[in-house]
């Protein structure tokens, strides 16, 4: 043992009274140096310095503290962080920033390490006695760097970077190889380039001098030291929660959201209001805090009435709900800052007090304004700004924060694409050249050829097709079915793109698909979650060309249909037909198809192929009815139903009206996926009860379906929510026969009551609870997608493990462990809602800028049919099934003139009073009373409410409480029932000329159109992903909800005009 | 305000060893000439004093007497120093009751008490500082004393503790390691077998195994150095005793 022990004498507190500790420290002779240019023969594994650079650079201790985002910049390389740094930024910034270090140290694609000198025997100093403490840390930092470049026998200069200037000054004419200088002159010597890095670096000092100078006016109470706040916690004195600001009242109302574990007052089952910014104290968004509950008697109600969410208005106490439990932070636990995009006010805003300090307003509305120093306040004007808050002290009204880098001018489409990216922490860099170096090459002069061992072989034996929709490139899975020798047996067969192939377990592709988790939709562009390469051709299934895949085939009963055997297993296969959805109900419905596969072929073989495929096409559909049944006897809900799809649809784009009435096909292809998901899960379950991923959908809580309830109650239907069985039944029941819109609210409102769906691990569960709500299965998982979901990948690999178990072979590489896999899942979760609200977010942008260029007075498309599905104190929230948006409707306006009857039915504004009841609201004025019922239809126009700080958003106002009636019925497929086939086909061919002239209204469009047609997609998802992505949103929570599935990447807005 | 970490990413645990690692042993026989056999260990910033007496007659009451082997009465104290906070109570309290009773029944295992029957054996044990890991390091002192008093034992007896954090088990821990899940193991080496194992925290079943290993290896480690240590001794006292 080379170890050599050290007593180090620490005094430390505990409880309050002091106490002297005694521990060891030992030190050894070789620790590794992670440098690839080491000599000496460091035991170096995991990533490496490279060699290929100029210098080493060595951070002292205050740099890595103050200035860790600046030496973030994955320019900066050749980095060695000090242990003595490390262990300084987990004590004095806390477990946030220390985890940001730690992974920006396992991050392959920064060059940097840690070098462990505290436990290195040269390196190592010990703390002379009354040497303060960071003497003693810039002594250890050089000592470090003085070791690091002895041991690399001084073929790099050494850079020790300090902020200190009497360490400049002491240690820089010791040693011929190693150079000291301040951060400042680090930057501007060695990486001039680096613009970005600089003006991070001032704007990240100005802040800290700005801190220094700070009043000593104390705005907000102290919070509790953490001691107090863990011991309150335990005794139950104190809450903890998460912090949720009610984006619609931000200044005044916050709620938290507590913790299930944290929560023993069990007579407590709703949030904590927060009322007024003092007791919300310097909480934001997203913070763990620590609440105190206030005397009941304090105990407020929270405001029920639609707000315009201009300034604050005093609300009347009249407008309140039930007095709720109401609170006051007493302490934060964990801040929970991200990056946040604010706006610079214009000049005249700006205060003339303190020039160089100024209040920007960040886009998102829950987050205070936050003050940041800097001197280019005038050339910021009006653009948009990423910052990050430093601090908060009791002392100031506002955070401090420092910018970090300028996106553009507000209200261009780009600069508000990317602060929809950026308010949603998604980062999409292009793939780096190490990225690409990965991939396996497929060009016409190389082209790449499938390797046949070790896999079996299916090109031959089985016909294997795809159903997609039409044009899909990137085809991720297949199908196969036939009837085994002997004809008592069938085989069905689902073979998946086999991504884990040619993505490697740690590789830099994996990496960086694993940080996106999943491909991004956007309304006009997107983001894959691999390489082109492999998404659109080598992981594709693409027909007549060999490729991998990972397989699942069942053998199934003739005619029970019941499973006998499953095989799992990595094949090789070609897919004989690449059909579009179209094409293949209309061979099930025996319509004379082209199919261009078969083109070449003499008529009868023709005739005979053609058989071939229907006769599989009939025996597939056969088996996905009754695997339907059998779900529906299991009580599956019908959620993602016919209409839901198009609900959910919040562009204008009307391709995405295409599912509304699903052919059958869609329907037999998704239910093969679902049964592949559920096999597989149930096999990795089996092979690795405590580290596989699952989705999990746990049932939803009763209370959230008041509302479906009571609007039921109000149209005349009971609904039985106890089952996921009896709520399907009971939904089914309720159909209005004169407006199929009331089945289709029902259905929306029962979907917003769910909870989400989730991954999870299998080991932080119970083995009982990992039944999915929504689909009736007891165990779910996805498995279907590999080329765009992160979590499929991951269920490849596992799936790849269990295989190899069963064989009795070791699975190759450890799987990951279940906490791994649970911070994967928890990280793969949080991914998925940031690109569904992304997506949303984008949606919604696109939406104000096509009515934008609107003028609401004169143009028809502004006007539309509006359905009321809810009703609130001063208006009520409708659902415009043209456009599938949703949005707030006043009856009451600022002045407290009310929506009243003009003579022709139309409306307009008088004073007079509201009047609210469960089902309806109506309005009284001195010319009569109008009454709005829920699910009544009234006509809306529609306008662009314009925002400096925020996004845009839309002002709906009621024209008049009649059913809108559109100047050419023809354009849209009206309610009423029509032969089913024949709208289907209506809808699809008015859906492509729509999506078609869109398209070349864009182009010709207002807006800059060479921008636009860069940003159009002539790819598109396949159908089944869209669908499955409607059925994953109908199972989001409520705030979530509303946002618009995947679309095809078609054009941003289309209209029937 | 971060809690400490007790595992880096790079391996390295709080006080710089790697997870397997032992802490430095170093100890002494025969530090008291009165007894009939006695040992100091130091095992990292753990120090025990061990004392042996007997095999003798029965002492106090005659009716705990055994007709076919010996008994083993034993002691465990810390003294009022040991612990970063004043002890009151050096001996008695019910820690040390239990800790007594978990040494008793540790050497009845070991020591082949059939060769004295109706006699008694007394091991006294002190713990003067603690560091983690107090059951282990008194375990491995009372093997050196009785060896020291010439007392036949099957094997050695060598114990120690071990932790498992983030999904890895760690070797001897130290007084801030021993927070977490820890298990105790007296191994008699050479044959494998197990004299005591006890463990008092909640730990997956999967887990078990994986800490059971490490458990042994870190005991055949300390066996090594308890080896060495006992014929440095017989080579000094032979020196002494011989010519």
């Amino acid at each position: 043992m080379v170890l050599q022990p050290l007593g180090l004498w620490k005094v430390l507190g505990s409880r309050g009274r002091k106490v002297r500790v005694v521990r060891e420290h030992y030190l050894r002779e070789h620790v590794p140096c992670h440098s690839s240019l080491c000599q000496a023969g460091c035991d170096n594994d995991g990533k490496l310095l490279s060699e290929d650079v100029t210098h080493y650079v060595f951070p002292d201790v205050g740099v890595v503290v103050d200035y860790q985002e600046v030496l973030e910049f994955r320019e900066l390389r050749g980095v060695v962080f000090t242990q003595t740094a490390c262990s300084a930024v987990q004590h004095s910034k806390g477990r946030r920033q220390y985890n940001r270090l730690r992974n920006l140290l396992k991050d392959p694609r920064h060059d940097c390490v840690l070098f462990a000198n505290e436990f290195q025997e040269y390196a190592y100093c010990s703390r002379a006695k009354g040497e303060s403490q960071d003497i003693w840390h810039s002594r250890s930092v050089y000592s470090a760097a003085v070791w690091y470049h002895d041991h690399l026998v001084g073929v790099k200069p050494v850079v020790m970077i300090t902020e200190d200037e009497a360490a400049v000054a002491m240690y820089s004419s010791l040693h011929s190889g190693i150079y000291i200088v301040s951060m400042q002159e680090y930057l501007l010597n060695f990486w001039p380039e680096l613009q970005a890095a600089q003006d991070l670096y001032c704007s990240v000092s100005q802040a800290l001098q700005e801190k220094e100078s700070e009043g000593t006016e104390r705005e907000y109470l102290e919070h509790l030291p953490s001691e107090v706040l863990e011991a309150g916690i335990k005794s139950g004195r104190y809450i903890q929660g998460t912090l949720n600001v009610n984006k619609h009242r931000a200044q005044n109302e916050a709620f938290v959201r507590l913790e299930g574990s944290s929560n023993k007052n069990t007579d407590l089952n709703s949030d904590v209001l927060l009322s007024g910014g003092k007791s919300r104290n310097r909480a934001v968004q997203g913070d763990m805090v620590v609440v105190e509950l206030l005397q009941k008697s304090e105990w407020r109600g929270r405001a029920t009435a639609l707000s315009e969410g201009q300034g604050e208005d005093k609300l009347p106490e009249s407008t309140q709900s039930q007095p709720m439990p109401t609170g006051r932070v007493v302490g934060i636990l964990q801040r929970n800052w991200r990056d946040y995009v604010v706006t610079f006010p214009p000049k005249e805003e700006t205060q003339s007090r303190s020039s160089r300090r100024i209040l920007a307003t960040p886009w998102d509305q829950r987050i205070p304004k936050i003050r940041i120093s800097t001197q280019q306040a005038e050339a910021l004007q009006d653009h948009r700004v990423v910052v990050r808050i430093d601090s908060w002290e009791s002392t100031s009204l506002y955070p401090n924060g420092h910018s970090v880098r300028v996106l553009g001018r507000a209200g261009e489409l780009e600069t508000e694409v990317q602060t929809i990216l950026i308010e949603n922490g998604v980062t999409v860099l292009p793939f780096s050249e190490a990225q690409l170096r990965e991939m396996p090459v497929n060009t016409p002069e190389k082209p790449w050829r499938a390797d046949e061992a070790a896999r079996r072989d299916l090109r031959e034996s089985h016909l294997v097709f795809s159903v997609d929709p039409r044009g899909c490139e990137d085809v991720d899975d297949t199908l196969s079915v036939r009837t085994l020798p002997g004809g008592a047996r069938l085989e069905l067969g689902v073979h998946i793109a086999d991504v884990t192939h040619f993505v490697r377990e740690g590789s830099l592709t994996d990496l960086e698909a694993r940080s996106r988790a999943t491909t991004y939709y956007l309304a006009d562009r997107r983001y894959d979650m691999l390489p082109a390469v492999l998404s659109a051709d080598l992981c594709s299934l693409l027909g007549g060309v060999d490729r991998y895949a990972m397989s699942v085939l069942w053998e199934l009963d003739a005619h029970t249909l019941v499973v006998h055997k499953v095989w799992y297993g990595r094949t090789l296969i070609r897919s004989s037909y690449q059909l579009y959805y179209e094409q293949a109900q209309a061979l099930l419905n025996g319509e004379p198809v082209q199919v261009p596969e078969l083109l070449q072929l003499e008529p009868e073989q023709r005739d005979a192929k053609l058989a071939q495929l229907t006769g599989a096409l009939e025996l597939l559909t056969h088996v996905a009815r009754h695997l339907r049944a059998q779900r529906d006897l299991g009580g599956a809900l019908e959620l993602e139903g016919v209409e839901v799809r198009a609900q959910l649809d919040e562009d204008k784009n009307i391709t995405a009206l295409v599912p509304r009435q699903p052919l059958e096909v869609h329907e037999t292809v998704a239910e093969c996926m679902i049964h592949a998901n559920h096999w597989v899960a149930r096999k990795i379950q089996e092979s690795f009860p405590q580290q596989s991923l699952l989705r999990h959908h746990p049932p939803p809580r009763q209370e959230y379906f008041c509302q479906l309830v009571d609007c039921a109650k109000a149209m005349g239907f009971t609904i039985n929510t106890r089952s996921n069985k009896d709520l399907a039944d009971s939904l089914d029941q309720a159909v209005d026969p004169k407006d199929p819109l009331v089945n289709r609210m029902l259905r929306v409102m029962a979907t917003q009551a769910m909870s989400n769906a989730l991954y999870v691990s299998t080991g932080s569960i119970p083995k009982d609870q990992c039944y999915h709500y929504g689909l009736a299965l007891d165990r779910y998982t996805h498995f279907t997608s590999p080329i765009r979901r992160y979590a499929d990948i991951v269920v490849h690999r596992l799936l790849t493990a269990a295989i190899s178990l069963d064989r009795g072979s070791d699975p190759g590489q450890t799987l990951a462990s279940n906490k791994d896999l649970g911070v994967t899942a928890e990280h793969i979760n949080r991914k998925n809602q940031a690109a569904q609200r992304t997506q949303k977010l984008s949606t919604e942008l696109f939406q104000c800028l096509y009515f934008k260029d609107k003028d609401p007075l004169t143009d028809p498309c502004c006007v539309a049919d509006a359905v009321v599905y809810s009703i609130r104190t001063n208006g009520f929230l409708v659902f415009i099934p043209q456009y599938g948006l949703k949005g707030a409707v006043y009856v009451k306006n600022r002045e407290g003139q009310v929506v009243s009857a003009g003579p022709d039915g139309t409306c307009e504004w008088q004073s007079g009073s509201v009047h609210r009841y469960p089902d309806r609201i109506s309005t009284v004025c001195s010319t009569g009373t109008i009454t709005f019922n829920l699910f009544q239809h009234i006509t809306v126009r529609i306008s662009v409410q314009p925002s400096r700080c925020h996004s845009d958003s839309l002002l709906l106002e009621v024209l008049s409480c009649q059913p809108h009636q559109r100047p050419d019925p023809v354009d849209l497929p009206g309610p009423q029932p029509q032969g089913r086939t024949h709208l289907v086909q209506e809808v699809v061919r008015l859906a492509e000329e729509a999506s078609k002239q869109a398209q070349e209204k864009a182009a010709q469009g207002s807006r800059p159109s060479e921008e636009e047609r860069d940003f159009y997609q002539t790819k598109w998802p396949n159908l089944y992903s869209l669908l499955e992505e409607v059925r994953e949103l109908a199972l989001m929570d409520p705030q979530a909800c509303g946002g618009g599935p995947r679309l095809s990447g078609g054009a941003g807005c289309t209209s029937t005009a | 305000m971060a809690g400490l970490e007790l595992l880096s990413d790079q391996g390295y645990r709080l006080d710089g060893r790697k997870a397997t690692e032992l802490r430095k042993v170093q100890a002494r026989m025969g530090v008291f000439a009165q007894a009939d056999g006695s040992a100091y260990i130091e095992q990292g910033n753990t120090k025990a004093l061990a004392v042996v007496y007997g095999p003798h007659e029965m002492r106090g009451s005659r009716n705990r007497t055994l007709h076919d082997r010996a008994v083993i009465n034993c002691q465990y104290s810390m003294a009022t120093f040991s612990t970063a906070e004043r002890k009151r109570r050096p001996h008695g309290d019910r820690k040390s009751t239990e800790m007594s009773l978990h040494l008793k029944q540790t050497f009845e295992a070991a020591v082949m008490t059939q060769l004295y029957p109706r006699s008694q054996i007394d091991i006294y044990v002190k713990v003067l500082q603690a560091d983690g890991g107090n059951y282990s390091v008194c375990v491995n002192a009372a093997t050196l004393a009785i060896i020291d008093a010439g007392i036949p034992m099957r094997d050695y007896v060598c114990a120690c503790t071990v932790g498992f954090v983030d999904e890895t088990p760690l070797a001897d821990l130290c007084f801030a390691e021993e927070s977490g899940s820890s298990l105790a193991l007296a191994l008699l080496p050479r044959g494998g077998q197990i004299a005591l194992l006890q463990m008092d925290a909640q730990l997956h079943q999967d887990h078990l195994e994986a800490l059971m290993d490490a458990a042994m290896t870190a005991c055949k480690g300390v066996s090594k150095v308890l080896d060495e240590v006992v014929r440095r001794h017989l080579q000094e006292v032979s020196v002494l005793t011989g010519e």
